[in-house]
C-alpha cells in the first residue's frame, strides 16, 4: 500500500517527526557550545575594560582588582572568590539588570606607578537599540578626569551614530574633566562643537545617539558620585600632606603657614 | 563527466553572484575585509551543500505541500548550526558578520539550488552543486572584499600591504563600492563569455 504523502495525517507526522529531530539536535548543539561562547564573552569584556584603562596588553586577571561600590563605599572582591566575579560580569553582560542595578556597583581598580585608574560600566539606549562601553576616571587635585573610553552599540546607523564605537570619538573624551566649576557633571557630546573644556563634539547626524551617550555618561557615572565625591576628597588630603611636607615632618598640620617649623622642632627635641 | 561540469558551471559561467545576481545583499555588506568575506563564503558553502544534501536525501519522502517549510526548516538549522560555531570558535569574525550570518537563511542561492536541483537529483550530485554554487558566491565575495580591503584600508587579511605613502581612499569602505566593484567584474566576465551579452 503507498502512503499517500498529501495526507494530512502524513503531514503532522512528518513535522512532528521534523521538529523533535531539529529541535534536539539544535539543543546539544547550543549545550554543547555554550561553555567556550560565554569563555568568550568574558574574555571581551575584560578585553574591553583593559581598553578602557588604555592597558591594552595587560592581562586583567594579573592587574586589575574587582570591586563593589555601595552608597559611596569600595568593597573588594577576593580574587579567589570565583562566585563573586561570575556574579559581576555576569551583571556586565545583562545591560537591564545593569543599568537598574543602585548597590553594588561593579568597579575596576588599577594601581600602577602609585597612581589609581577606576573603571566603571556605562550603559544606556541610543537612537535604535542599547548602548554600553566603560569609561576609565581619573582623579586630579581638584577634579576627576576621564582618562579612557569604551563603547559599543547594539544597532546605531552605521557613520552616524555608530561613529561612537569608533576610536575617533572615543579618543576625544580623553582628558575630560567630570565636573565643572560648580560642580555640576559637565561631560557631554554638545551639537555645534564642544564650547568649553568639558565638552567634546556631537557626530553630525548622530544627535540623537549623542544624546543617548550624554544620557548613558550622566547617569551611569551619577551613580557612582559619592563614591567619587569621596575618592576626590581623599585627592585633595593627599595634595595638601603633599604641600605640608616642608613645614610639618610627619603629618599634614593646616596652621603651617602660620607655625613654620615649630612641630617638627619639637619632634626632634622629643 | 556531468559531475565535474555541475562543479564548474557555477564557479564561471553560471556563477550565481555575477550571472544569476543572487546574494547580492550580503556581498555588499560583508566585503570591506577579506576575513568576514572568507568566513561567509565558507559559511554559505557549507549550508548550500549541506541542505543539497539534506533536501535530496529526503526528497521523495517530503510531502509536496510543505515542500517549502521542510527547506527552510534544514537551512535554518544548518545556518544556526553555523552561528553557534563561529560565536564558540571565531568570535571576532562573528560579530563583524553579525546579523549576516543568520541571514544566509534567506540567501536566494541557498533555497534556490535546493528548489532548482537538489530536490530532483541524488544526494552526491546536490552535494558538489551546493558545494560549486557556495564556492562561486565565495569567490566573488572574495575578489570584492580584495579590492575594497587593498584600496580601503591598505591592507589584505589585516597585514599592511601598501605602506605609508598610501593614502587609504574611505570610499571602498562604504556598500555602493562592492556594487560598482561587482559590476566591474560581471562586465569583465560577460566580455569574456560573449554568449551571455544580451542582444
Amino acid at each position: 500500500m503507498a502512503i499517500n504523502k498529501n495526507s494530512n495525517v502524513y503531514i503532522i507526522i512528518y513535522t512532528v517527526v521534523m521538529v523533535v529531530i531539529v529541535g534536539s539536535l539544535l539543543a546539544f548543539v547550543a549545550t554543547w557550545l555554550k561553555l567556550q561562547q560565554d569563555a568568550n564573552v568574558l574574555n571581551e569584556q575584560k578585553v574591553s575594560i583593559m581598553k578602557a584603562f588604555g592597558e591594552a596588553d595587560a592581562n586583567f586577571d594579573d592587574v586589575v582588582k574587582i570591586g563593589l561600590v555601595t552608597d559611596g563605599a569600595l568593597t573588594e572582591v577576593a580574587k579567589d572568590d570565583k562566585a563573586a566575579i561570575q556574579k559581576v560580569f555576569d551583571l556586565l553582560g545583562n545591560r537591564k539588570a545593569l543599568s537598574e542595578a543602585t548597590a553594588e556597583l561593579p568597579i575596576f581598580v588599577l594601581e600602577k606607578d602609585g597612581v589609581s585608574k577606576y573603571v566603571l560600566p556605562i550603559v544606556g539606549k541610543g537612537l535604535w537599540g542599547d548602548i554600553w562601553g566603560y569609561v576609565s576616571l581619573q582623579q586630579t587635585e581638584d577634579n576627576i578626569v576621564i582618562t579612557g573610553i569604551v563603547m559599543d552599540h547594539a544597532g546605531e546607523t552605521p557613520g552616524l551614530g555608530a561613529e561612537i564605537a569608533t576610536e575617533g570619538v572615543q579618543g576625544m573624551f580623553t582628558g575630560k574633566a567630570l565636573y565643572d566649576a560648580d560642580n555640576n557633571f559637565a561631560v557631554r557630546m554638545q551639537k555645534g562643537g564642544a564650547q568649553n573644556e568639558h565638552q567634546v563634539d556631537a557626530i553630525t547626524g548622530g544627535t540623537k545617539t549623542c544624546d543617548g551617550v550624554n544620557a548613558m555618561l550622566a547617569t551611569s557615572i551619577g551613580k557612582y558620585e559619592s563614591f567619587l565625591r569621596g575618592a576626590e576628597a581623599t585627592a585633595e588630603t593627599d595634595t595638601e600632606e603633599c604641600e605640608c611636607t616642608e613645614c610639618c615632618a610627619d603629618e599634614c598640620c593646616t596652621e603651617c603657614a602660620e607655625e613654620p617649623i615649630v612641630e617638627p622642632v619639637n619632634v626632634e627635641e622629643e | 563527466m556531468k559531475l565535474s561540469k555541475n562543479f564548474t558551471n557555477p564557479l564561471a559561467a553560471n556563477n550565481p553572484v555575477i550571472v544569476q545576481i543572487l546574494g547580492i545583499c550580503s556581498a555588499l555588506a560583508v566585503t570591506v575585509k577579506l576575513e568576514p568575506a572568507f568566513v561567509m563564503g565558507l559559511s554559505v558553502t557549507f549550508v548550500c551543500a549541506f541542505s543539497n544534501l539534506f533536501m535530496s536525501l529526503l526528497r521523495k519522502g517530503v510531502p509536496s505541500r510543505i515542500r517549502i517549510i521542510v527547506q527552510l526548516v534544514v537551512i535554518a538549522t544548518l545556518v544556526i548550526v553555523v552561528d553557534q560555531f563561529l560565536r564558540a570558535y571565531m568570535y571576532d569574525v562573528s560579530k563583524q558578520l553579525s546579523v549576516y550570518v543568520g541571514l544566509i537563511i534567506t540567501n536566494c542561492i541557498v533555497m534556490g539550488r535546493v528548489e532548482a536541483f537538489a530536490l530532483g537529483n541524488k544526494p552526491w550530485d546536490s552535494f558538489v552543486d551546493g558545494v560549486a554554487n557556495g564556492l562561486g558566491y565565495a569567490f566573488i565575495l572574495v575578489l570584492v572584499a580584495f579590492f575594497r580591503e587593498l584600496f580601503g584600508s591598505g591592507e589584505l587579511f589585516g597585514f599592511t600591504i601598501l605602506g605609508d605613502w598610501y593614502t587609504p581612499n574611505a570610499l571602498m569602505l562604504f556598500p555602493p563600492m562592492a556594487l560598482i566593484i561587482i559590476g566591474c567584474i560581471i562586465w569583465v566576465h560577460r566580455s569574456i563569455n560573449k554568449d551571455l551579452q544580451e542582444k
